[in-house]
């Protein structure tokens, strides 16, 4: 048997190891936790705290590891989760589709369905090589002459 | 002539915008000073509230200072935020960043003062790969040479 969620949450809402306080821009509270799609400290989306629930993270090799918590398995936490790897090479669309039926077409957590898709987009877009900066141009004439000077 | 050339290791690249947003207006942009701040120097200026029975800043007479009260207060929907429209995020390392993955259109980077220059370009480089931007990215890393 395990314990209730909501005396868990009760437990660890204002001392969790995955909470980060802030008082910068009026009091930011996130969270670390990997089981958690928006990184938001709640009871909805903290998912070491939930029965069920499941994580979208980067892949070691790019694309998105998708991590869902099996149910009953709360007293084994090592065995509790089941991780599978959505590759680079998989198109986004297809990326959510892999998402949503693992997860929402198997009525395991409907509610996040929006989060994770979001989630698995932003980390898709984290991935992508970045352009290079342009060079700053001089400005003024004197910023000119002194780059000649330079060279 | 001894010339400076600055040469930034961080460059200014396109950011995400921040959400859209209410304007932000700030009903009082000078600070308030304690009344006779400006006399005297042992009178210091932070805000004391004046208590004295005949006291014109207290009792409001004409063109007195203002005195601060909950009116001036911002929208609640813009408040703390910088004029980007982002609400700053104290962050000291890559790890701080990756709790913006999701919120880089409310939330800006602000590295810590005591964050060295090495892990400060860490730092900039993963929140550029996440579209994080970083309110103090320019600190540090700047040599002068």
């Amino acid at each position: 048997m395990s314990l209730s969620t909501d005396l868990l949450w009760e437990v660890t809402r204002n001392n969790s190891a995955f909470l980060v306080n802030r008082r910068t821009g009026g009091g930011a509270r996130f969270s670390r936790d990997p089981l958690n799609l928006t990184n938001v400290y709640s009871r909805k989306y903290e998912g070491s705290i939930n029965e069920k629930a499941f994580g979208v993270q980067p892949a070691a090799e790019g694309g998105v590891e998708v991590s869902v918590k099996k149910a009953g398995k709360a007293n084994k936490p090592a065995s509790a989760l089941q991780t599978s790897t959505i590759g680079k090479g998989k198109s986004t669309r297809k990326t959510y589709q892999s998402i949503v039926n693992s997860t929402t077409k198997r009525h395991y957590r409907p509610d996040l369905r929006a989060e994770a898709v979001a989630r698995a987009s932003a980390i898709r877009q984290s991935q992508r090589p970045k352009k290079a900066t342009p060079e700053r141009k001089l400005r003024g004439r004197k910023a000119e002459k002194a780059a000649e000077v330079e060279a | 002539m001894l010339r400076h050339i600055y040469v930034a290791v961080w460059q200014q690249f396109k950011m995400v915008a921040a959400k859209k947003h209410v304007p932000i207006v700030k009903k009082h942009n000078a600070r308030f000073n304690r009344h006779q701040s400006d006399r005297f120097m042992r009178v210091d200026p932070s805000w004391r509230k004046p208590k004295g029975i005949d006291n014109r800043v207290r009792r409001r007479f004409k063109g007195q200072a203002a005195m601060p009260k909950i009116g001036y207060g911002s929208n609640k929907k813009t408040r703390h935020m910088t004029p980007s429209g982002h609400k700053a995020f104290l962050v000291k390392n890559t790890n701080d960043v990756e709790l913006l993955l999701m919120h880089n259109r409310t939330y800006a980077a602000e590295i810590g003062h005591a964050v060295s220059a090495r892990k400060r370009v860490d730092i900039v480089a993963r929140a550029r790969q996440l579209g994080v931007k970083v309110t103090n990215g320019k600190a540090k890393v700047t040599t002068e040479s």
